[in-house]
């Protein structure tokens, strides 16, 4: 997962990056694969959370996400994706 | 079966599995972040098997009267893979939740925000649709009212392998 945090006059603007290959039920079947999408992304700043998602399987294969929040330079964002498999990744990237 | 030494130890193994037992989840060890968040997919499960967007929005949303006004969809009129459409969601409306649904695909709902407090809707995600449709965006206004917009596009090549 990659993460980009850049913050201009108090607003911060994140750009995500996640590996996943985002499939759902009916596209699973069809592949003969197994379905496992991405259910969740959340972004904190310490205990702050900044960014909730739920997602699909219609969401693209690595995903990218956006997001804007307000906060400052040097603080640490903390990215999380959960998927349908209960499988979780984690990525911190400093507020530049 | 081991018999974990500590009592502290133990009740936490047991918290955990309670909560995800109750799921109908095999056993988890770690308590996922979504936890301390609101997870849409957990609360609203109807909403992510409907079919049409209107089936989708009542699930999630219940019976409700959106206003077609004060949020934008940015999405190319034209996309050409239709496995990665960018689509940016905005509104200035105070906001406790945004949802994206499409008309294209098998089912609708596409994906769900919980918007904090003072928390900006500016949303972009890049989606899947099956072939040319209708996307709709809803904002949960913290006012209690919705307000919604929707956009119609052309996909030139059909995502979601199809």
């Amino acid at each position: 997962m990659k993460v980009k945090a850049k913050e201009k006059n108090g607003i911060v603007k994140v750009k995500v990056l996640a590996k996943h290959q985002n499939i759902g039920a009916e596209e699973a079947e069809k592949k003969k694969k197994e379905a496992n999408f991405i259910t969740s992304v959340i972004a904190k700043v310490g205990d702050a959370v900044v960014f909730d998602m739920n997602g699909s399987g219609f969401m693209s294969a690595n995903p990218l996400y956006k997001f804007k929040f307000k906060g400052k330079k040097g603080d640490k964002l903390e990215v999380t994706w959960t998927d349908l498999k209960g499988e979780t990744k984690t990525k911190k990237a400093k507020i530049k | 079966m081991r018999i974990p030494k500590f009592t502290s130890h133990r009740k936490e193994i047991m918290m955990d599995r309670r909560k995800f037992l109750g799921l109908g989840l095999a056993a988890v060890a770690l308590v996922p972040a979504t936890a301390f968040a609101t997870d849409f997919r957990k609360e609203k499960p109807d909403a992510w098997k409907a079919e049409k967007p209107a089936d989708a929005i009542k699930a999630l949303y219940g019976d409700i009267k959106p206003e077609e006004k004060g949020v934008k969809i940015k999405a190319p009129k034209l996309a050409e893979n239709g496995g990665k459409i960018p689509v940016t969601v905005k509104s200035d409306i105070e906001a406790k939740s945004v949802a994206i649904f499409q008309d294209a695909n098998p089912r609708s709902a596409v994906a769900v925000w919980t918007v904090q407090e003072g928390g900006i809707v500016d949303y972009s995600i890049t989606m899947k649709m099956k072939g040319s449709g209708k996307i709709t965006a809803i904002v949960e206004g913290k006012d209690g009212k919705f307000y919604s917009k929707v956009l119609a596009i052309e996909v030139s090549k059909g995502g979601c392998g199809g």
